[in-house]
């Protein structure tokens, strides 16, 4: 077999041109090693990068990469220290080493580039936003056009009341730090207080503890505006299960022995909404969703009778309240659409002309 | 103070965590781990509430003896038995109460859990049918269209679907016709008319449309798909988006209060 190497070794050749550079735009503790592929790359089994700290130590192995790929990102190395890395193609027969590549010291950075265009529109927003609460304090009226699943609210509360059937309000299985989740609570808060006002039971069966405690006190203080806090039982709002399908499984039930006269989804919800939304359809409830889940949203809007479409959910505490405050970011939201709207239209327009200008500035998200 | 000391901590921590985004360098870019860090240790320490919660609701329910309190039986008992055959079993056979491979917790998860999990999951094919019977139907020209995407999207999306997608749409140009000109023989003047003129349209229509779908059902439903349905999508993302990004800050300028007490 030996005499086989210098033919091995003339037929195929090593991984070239290796360069090791500072991972950019990281914490640190990161190098990132290219290469030039050997024109014998598909017949290689893998590459396996090798970290030297000198180039009198034997190095160490750092990771390997599949055939085809000439990146590899170093992720054991320490700041400040210089390293030098070798790649070694390995063939069924042989390995061949590269040459050592230039020394690289991994080191942290104070601002991540790729995130430029996001703080860009972030500051620009945040303008807009401020530009509007400002004018809503010096009392200029904002128009807000109606939005049925909220106007709605009234209706199902009331309805619900005249049939003598509790109201059941689903605030889906999101954690309490998803927003979604507190635009739930605040609309929990406003049926909470007409359900206060009508002397109605609301029912919140909860995904997550934390979500049930901060439910407990939204109800509560709906109970106590409406005037009414004797009426709240805190037995009203309790955890279920944070299992996806067991909560899908004990809200169903509920819905089918406690036959709610209103129901509102109004959160996160996944794969469970449908079951959710058509058993609440079969008991014949008066059914309110809302959710900035896209997939889930076709079927809301085929189930139930009121949807909050995406936004319509965060803005939901604003058009509740008439906090002038509030209103002032929906109608900064509409101007961001706006101007997000005449941008996607002169994009369309440069890339048809094959100017990336656009593109290239949004692609590096 | 009982407001503004959570809106003052709700403030730094929303501001820490947007500079975060902009800034990899310590201590920065290690803060988003460390708040979710935290955000686990106080949800387990929640979870005792919840437990406790789950308990006494349905402990209510049995005492009460209201509606399906056997199944509030059930699932206290379940709790029991399964907390107490998993400790048991992992201290005493394995050293560990949170081995995960007790034979009795194995066995329960994948005999028991996994099949009920399952078939909440599957109850899902029959509600999308109940669901897209109500909406799929052709009451206006909005549902209409509706119905059509979706018959072309389902049946461009499976094998047999695309050979019976011709035949389908053919058949229903032709109950169309006829009611076309049932209608037309009923009715007199520029109404007769119109559905005459519709009638041989649809007519007219079914080799076109036959051919279509014979040969391009298939690209179709990817156009529908990548096209009309991906930008509706879009356009609801970007909506969200912002929305989010409004309701974020609302939440740290303390605009925002409902969630507190």
């Amino acid at each position: 077999m030996g005499f086989l190497l210098p033919i091995l070794l003339f037929l195929y050749s090593p991984p070239e041109n290796v360069k090791a550079f500072d991972t950019p735009d990281d914490g640190g503790g990161s190098i990132t090693v290219t290469w030039t592929l050997p024109q014998e790359d598909s017949e290689a089994i893998r590459y396996d990068i090798y970290r030297y700290t000198s180039a009198t130590d034997s190095g160490i192995l750092a990771g390997s990469v599949l055939r085809g790929i000439n990146t590899f990102q170093d992720i054991g190395v320490k700041d400040g220290v210089e390293y030098r890395y070798k790649v070694a193609v390995v063939y069924p027969d042989t390995v061949l080493f590269s040459a050592f590549s230039s020394v690289a010291v991994a080191k942290a950075q104070w601002f991540n580039k790729k995130t430029k265009a996001a703080l860009f529109i972030l500051l620009f927003y945040g303008i807009v936003l401020f530009w509007f609460t400002e004018e809503a304090k010096k009392g200029r009226r904002t128009y807000i056009r109606k939005i049925a699943g909220l106007e709605a609210v009234e209706e199902a509360v009331g309805r619900s009341t005249e049939l003598g059937k509790p109201i059941l309000f689903v605030p889906g299985i999101g954690l309490i730090s998803d927003i979604t989740t507190i635009a739930a609570l605040s609309i929990l808060k406003r049926v909470a207080k007409k359900a206060a006002e009508y002397e109605s039971r609301v029912i919140v069966p909860n995904f997550d503890p934390i979500v049930m405690v901060a439910a407990q006190e939204t109800v509560k203080e709906g109970y106590t505006e409406a005037g009414r806090p004797d009426l709240y039982n805190e037995k009203d709002i309790f955890f279920l299960t944070s299992d996806q399908f067991g909560y899908a499984a004990g809200v169903d039930g509920m819905m089918m022995r406690e036959k709610p006269g209103a129901i509102f989804l109004q959160g996160t919800f996944y794969a469970e909404a449908l079951i959710l939304a058509e058993t609440g359809h079969s008991v014949g409830a008066i059914q309110i969703s809302g959710t900035t889940s896209v997939t889930q949203l076709p079927f809301f809007i085929a189930a139930t009778d009121y949807t909050l479409i995406g936004e319509e959910m965060y803005a939901a505490s604003a058009y509740l309240s008439k906090d002038p405050l509030m209103l002032g970011t929906i109608k900064g939201e509409d101007l961001m659409k706006l101007i997000f709207i005449v941008t996607i239209i002169a994009g369309v327009i440069l890339e048809t002309f094959g100017i990336h200008l656009i593109s290239n500035w949004f692609s590096i998200f | 103070m009982k407001r503004e000391i959570p809106l003052f901590i709700t403030f730094i921590t929303g501001v820490l965590l947007v500079i975060a985004l902009f800034i990899p360098h310590k201590p920065f870019g290690q803060l988003q781990q460390t708040f979710n860090d935290w955000l686990i240790i106080v949800g387990g320490f929640t979870m005792i509430l919840g437990l406790d919660s789950l308990l006494l609701h349905n402990w209510e329910k049995i005492k009460r003896k209201k509606e399906g309190w056997i199944s509030s039986a059930f699932l206290i008992a379940s709790f029991f038995i399964t907390l107490f055959w998993g400790f048991g079993e992992g201290i005493f056979a394995h050293r560990s109460p949170f081995d995960p491979s007790a034979t009795f917790l194995r066995y329960f998860y994948t005999y028991v859990f996994v099949p009920l999990q399952a078939t909440m999951f599957s109850l899902l094919a029959f509600f999308i049918a109940s669901a897209a019977y109500r909406a799929f139907r052709a009451k206006d020209g909005n549902s209409t269209l509706l119905l059509s995407a979706a018959a072309l999207v389902m049946l461009g999306r499976v094998p047999e679907g695309q050979k019976v997608a011709p035949w389908i749409f053919a058949f229903v140009l032709i109950l169309l016709a006829y009611y076309f000109f049932k209608e037309g023989s009923r009715t007199s003047g520029t109404q007769k008319t119109v559905y005459m003129v519709l009638g041989v349209l649809s007519i007219a229509l079914i080799y076109p449309v036959f051919y279509i779908l014979l040969h391009y059902l298939n690209y179709i439903a990817d156009w529908i798909m990548n096209i009309p349905q991906m930008a509706a999508k879009r356009g609801i993302w970007i909506g969200i988006s912002l929305g989010g990004i409004a309701m974020s800050l609302r939440i740290i300028l303390g605009v925002e209060k409902t969630y507190l007490q």
